[in-house]
């Protein structure tokens, strides 16, 4: 760049002070060559401003756009967003009320679902066998008391569970003589005597145990447990 | 000027002039209130800043790579790129500023790939042209208006990158040069000399018209 160039530049990028603008342009009046290197550079910068420019088309602005919009969100988003977003529990008194109904159904309904468990309790005679149902969750559980009398015309049981009354505890019989009776028992230690006829009061011959009653016979014991 | 490329003979705030007036108030809004509504999440904002922005960076863009298909292209990955990091976007710097930078970029990052022979360092091998030419008579001598605006067009496609992303972005989108080293991190003077040589080369293309 010579020192015409320089000046020429400056001038076009407004560089100049207001003296040596007057200056320039006096030396362009002077100079026709210089005065042409000028003016071709001002032209090339006035064509430039006037370029016409290129307006966004109509599809450029709304394909660009639908791509800055927000989408919503998809399956595993919305996933997600619910397993991992914290909950604040509203409740009132007729919600909570029913929720316990429900529940209360719901525990009573499994109850009746699961099948009994059946516990054979072992006796050493063969014409006698006791036999315990245990249901689960509930701490009650169901004890068979089977007694073999062909001969009696009546069987009862009396024990810690009905208060010693045999009128409460009827055993019922069957074809084969063979007397049974279910009680539901919570878990624990019972003393108990089957009355035959009502009269005859024995224990349960084949009971695993049996302890004293105080008054010179003996007492069946039956073990409940889960 | 290309076949099939529709130029439209209005400006950017003459085109703003006509666009309908929205229902909302997003055009009382500066740049800077639309990028902070467009941060908390109101969709609308950054639209109304695609609409007041496209017509400079589609301009840029077209004028950089002389394709309206690309430049177009490219002013969806500028505003893309722009949406994604507007977090990143200083609050004291011009909107206008930052996409132009964003723009420029990208525009020289497709001439990198797509024409690799114009890269920014090809722009030297043109320190040897001739800055001396005698003229006795302008182009207008020979050349119509829509003549001379056409040879414009494609000589500053001929351009090396750099002096034509200089010369356009003083002369074409009328930025000052304090704007000019905002957006492409150089210094004025280098700047300058930038778009001196693009000046002088456009002059020489356009002189030689009438020479041949």
């Amino acid at each position: 760049m010579d020192e015409q160039d320089l000046v020429i530049q400056r001038f076009l990028d407004h560089d100049l002070t207001p003296d040596e603008r007057v200056a320039f342009l006096q030396s362009v009046d002077a100079d026709p060559a210089l005065r042409r290197r000028w003016l071709n550079l001002e032209l090339v910068i006035a064509e430039a401003g006037q370029l016409p420019r290129i307006a966004p088309s109509t599809k450029f602005l709304s394909q660009l756009k639908s791509r800055l919009a927000p989408h919503p969100p998809g399956l595993w988003e919305r996933v997600r967003a619910a397993v991992t977003a914290s909950h604040t529990l509203e409740w009132n008194l007729a919600g909570a009320l029913t929720a316990v109904c429900l529940a209360v159904l719901a525990i009573g309904g499994a109850v009746t679902m699961i099948p009994e468990r059946i516990v054979e309790v072992p006796t050493t005679v063969p014409q006698v066998r006791t036999t315990s149902f245990t249901s689960a969750p509930d701490p009650k559980i169901l004890v068979r008391l089977v007694l073999l009398r062909p001969d009696a015309k009546s069987v009862e049981v009396a024990g810690d569970f009905n208060g010693w009354n045999p009128a409460q505890t009827k055993l019922e019989p069957s074809d084969e003589g063979i007397w049974t009776v279910t009680l539901s028992l919570t878990p624990g230690r019972y003393e108990y005597m089957f009355v035959i006829d009502g009269e005859q009061w024995i224990a349960d011959p084949f009971a695993i145990e049996e302890t004293g009653d105080g008054f010179g016979a003996k007492n069946a014991v039956l073990d409940v447990a889960i | 000027m290309k076949e099939g490329v529709v130029l439209s003979p209005t400006t950017p705030s003459t085109s703003n002039q006509n666009r309908p007036k929205s229902l909302d108030d997003h055009d009382d809004l500066d740049d800077a209130q639309l990028v902070a509504r467009s941060l908390a999440r109101d969709h609308e904002a950054f639209g109304r800043l695609i609409d007041r922005h496209a017509p400079s960076i589609v301009n840029l863009a077209y004028r950089m790579v002389g394709n309206r298909t690309e430049a177009e292209d490219l002013a969806q990955e500028t505003f893309l790129a722009a949406f994604k990091a507007l977090a990143t976007f200083r609050s004291d710097s011009k909107f206008s500023t930052w996409l132009y930078r964003i723009a420029s970029n990208k525009c020289m990052d497709w001439l990198r790939v797509k024409r690799p022979g114009q890269g920014q360092y090809d722009v030297d091998a043109d320190e040897h042209l001739d800055f001396h030419l005698a003229e006795d008579r302008t182009p207008e001598d020979l050349l119509s208006q829509q003549q001379v605006a056409q040879e414009l067009d494609l000589a500053i496609q001929r351009l090396p990158p750099l002096y034509r992303e200089a010369f356009i972005l003083k002369h074409v989108e009328g930025l000052s040069y304090e704007e000019m080293e905002d957006i492409l991190g150089v210094r004025g003077d280098t700047l300058k000399m930038r778009v001196y040589k693009g000046r002088v080369q456009l002059s020489r293309e356009l002189t030689a018209l009438r020479v041949e």
